[in-house]
């Protein structure tokens, strides 16, 4: 077993994160597949639009509810697992739902939140919406069911700061005391309207309202008062989901590719969740160009392939010598690669060749598994 | 009325799953209509910032920059978009200070959610359609969208405004900016992808989300990276049956077999996304660079124009 999966063998939780196109999902899916197989209960959960964990896992179709990958999966790719595999798929909209149905003091309030328009817009559409479901329901999932292990495949973010952000960002706005004192007049008694003008703070309200128009204000001081009450609950729920992330029963994965811009986002991410002082299982190099040639030796040329070839064959061995040299360029490009990341990340690490495969079944998962 | 060429328009829309040479195609893109004679803005969105090192400069941050003859870049922060369009609706520096610069107000903006997009799409917009001396400030401008998801997120800004506030100055905003993200005689997007299993699905789903979601005009489908074909399938065959051969024959016959299986899978993913994405567009040759610098971009602008038919 590789020093990475040693440190992932003890974990409850593993989260894993990286710049979108490293293969983050199949990583994740096969960090799953590795404990099931040795035995472990294991949940692996996506938010990916592209639902592409179903096409690995051999699901025809993997929606909010945990599936169980059935035992045929398994046999068909030679597999014998110890334990279970079960998948599922975020919906992020659903997930909002559940969590002001377990917020509200009572249905009318609830039912009042959720045919709020901009309670709709931002549940289903809103910019950090999706990151802050997934780490909610990651915290549902570790503490409320039976498993050994849950592993969650982040949402490709825009930056690398957005997974750990965007439940302050959307907590703050639910209950910030100063969205509150800009508001008051439209949480204390219904509609804005008029009154904006006979504020204390009036002026900056009305040129606010310049901005959205006096009436989306007050719409915001209509939503925001719905939540009444809500809020402490909500922010409990955070901190638990941060204590949660932060346990030494957690650890994050950062995927990356040997493509520069992955690694400057693998670092940036390794910053972040150092700073922050929440535990680092690994690293993972994804699609890395296996080097098949002693580099210490010169390349062999047109003549040297076309006396090795058992028919001479001078404009093959000239196509062979081009691609083994390009080859080796690409090899050597991402073994420097390869040192950006464990320069400065001390996190065990391992590096996964680039397979010349479509991983869509639970063998390819399981060779990807096996350099783990 | 046909659509015109891509870059005739006044806004081309660059996005993709993450990965695929979003970037760099945006900078192909912008290289090609400069030497068209056209003047560029290539706009990123709150990015690392990777066009303006692509082209050969430093990174130039959220002001708007000359870096090669007719070739602008921006990249497009919340902070300053929100500055430009305060300065636009309340008119008066002094007045925008004490409101904006409101530690209070500050704070309030930087957590309504979607804002910060609202203000960026809208000062890419912006530039699109402002004009100086009467005619366009650009010929063109490229927007690198950020991946798949973030993409229609930010693109269905205005819509979500729309549906979600009543009449106001924003849903005004909100009107234009729509239409002109709806109308295909100024705007199109270019999808990019990989000719790969993965970003091909991706690539699909995308489309109809675009289609059904955004109801955007699509304008070109461009697949990056194609690797070279160098074997045909008879001697993929035969060198697959040597990769045990002592060197120097075993590891070039192994290094020629993953070649010809990797054209083979691009192939196969290629037929499915053309029968699924029936676009106009170009494939792309995989350029083999460690890192990718002005050289490498303009050999992605050389087949990108040799292919660009009637659509470019």
């Amino acid at each position: 077993m590789t020093a990475l999966g040693s440190r992932l063998g003890r974990r409850r939780v593993v989260v894993c994160v990286g710049a979108g196109g490293v293969g983050k999902t199949t990583v994740a899916a096969a960090i799953g597949l590795q404990r099931a197989l040795e035995g472990g209960r294991v949940l692996v959960c996506t938010i990916d639009p592209a639902r592409r964990l179903a096409n690995a896992l051999g699901l025809a179709a993997l929606g909010n509810v945990e599936t169980r990958v059935p035992g045929h999966a398994f046999t068909e790719a030679g597999l014998a697992p110890r334990g279970e595999l079960h998948a599922m798929m975020l919906d992020v909209k659903r997930t909002w739902d559940e969590l002001i149905g377990r917020h509200a003091h009572d249905p009318a309030q609830r039912d009042r939140i959720l045919k709020n328009r901009l309670y709709r817009q931002m549940s289903a559409a809103l910019a950090g919406s999706q990151e802050y479901m997934a780490t909610e329901k990651l915290y549902e999932l570790a503490t409320e069911r039976d498993y050994d292990l849950v592993v969650l495949d982040t949402p490709p973010t825009a930056h690398a700061l957005d997974f750990l952000d965007a439940p302050d960002r959307i907590l703050d706005f639910l209950g910030d005391e100063t969205t509150r004192a800009l508001l008051a007049p439209a949480l204390g008694a219904g509609r804005i309207g008029f009154r904006l003008a006979q504020l204390g703070g009036g002026y900056i309200a009305k040129t606010l309202a310049k901005f959205t128009g006096a009436e989306a204000l007050a719409d915001l001081g209509d939503f925001l008062r719905s939540f009444h009450g809500m809020y402490e609950g909500f922010k409990d729920r955070a901190e638990a989901v941060r204590t949660l992330l932060s346990h030494e029963d957690s650890g994050f994965v950062i995927v990356s590719s040997p493509a520069a811009a992955a690694i400057d986002e693998a670092l940036a991410f390794h910053e972040r969740l150092h700073a922050e002082a929440i535990p680092i299982a690994g690293v993972v190099v994804n699609r890395v160009t296996p080097s098949l040639w002693d580099d210490a030796r010169p390349l062999p040329d047109d003549a040297a392939l076309a006396a090795s070839l058992p028919a001479p064959d001078r404009a093959l061995a000239g196509r062979l010598a081009a691609t083994l040299a390009e080859h080796q360029r690409l090899a050597s490009a991402d073994r420097e690669a390869i040192g950006r990341i464990t320069g400065p990340i001390a996190a065990p690490h391992a590096v996964v060749p680039r397979i010349e495969e479509d991983v869509n079944d639970l063998g390819g998962l399981a060779r990807i598994a096996a350099h783990l | 009325m046909a659509a015109p060429p891509l870059l005739d328009r006044r806004l081309a829309v660059v996005t993709g799953k993450g990965g695929v040479g979003k970037s760099t195609v945006a900078a192909a893109l912008a290289l090609l209509a400069a030497r068209r004679g056209k003047r560029v803005l290539v706009c990123e969105v709150n990015a690392q910032e990777r066009i303006a090192p692509l082209l050969g400069a430093r990174p130039g941050g959220a002001r708007i920059r000359e870096v090669l003859p007719r070739v602008h870049t921006v990249n497009v922060t919340p902070q300053e978009a929100l500055r430009e369009y305060g300065l636009k609706v309340v008119r008066f520096q002094t007045i925008y200070d004490a409101v904006f610069e409101n530690r209070v107000v500050r704070h309030f903006l930087g957590i309504v959610p979607g804002f910060g997009e609202l203000v960026m799409l809208g000062k890419i917009l912006h530039e699109a359609r402002a004009t100086e001396a009467g005619r366009p400030r650009w010929d063109l401008v490229v927007m690198d969208a950020p991946a798949t998801g973030h993409a229609v997120q930010l693109l269905r800004v205005p819509q979500a405004l729309l549906d979600a506030f009543p009449p106001g100055p924003l849903r005004q905003d909100a009107e234009w900016m729509r239409a002109l993200l709806l109308d295909p005689a100024r705007t199109g997007i270019a999808l990019v992808t990989l000719p790969e299993e993965i970003p091909v699905n991706e690539t699909i789903e995308l489309d109809a989300e675009i289609r059904s979601v955004l109801g955007m005009p699509r304008a070109a489908l461009l697949v990056n990276a194609m690797p070279p074909a160098r074997f045909d399938a008879e001697e993929a065959a035969r060198l697959g049956g040597m990769g045990g051969a002592p060197a120097p024959l075993g590891p070039a016959a192994l290094a020629a077999a993953m070649a010809a299986s990797r054209r083979a899978r691009a192939d196969h993913a290629l037929a499915r996304l053309r029968e699924a994405v029936p676009l106009p567009g170009a494939v792309l040759p995989l350029v083999p660079v460690p890192r990718w610098d002005r050289e490498a971009v303009e050999a992605l602008a050389d087949p990108l124009a040799a292919a660009g038919g009637t659509w470019l």
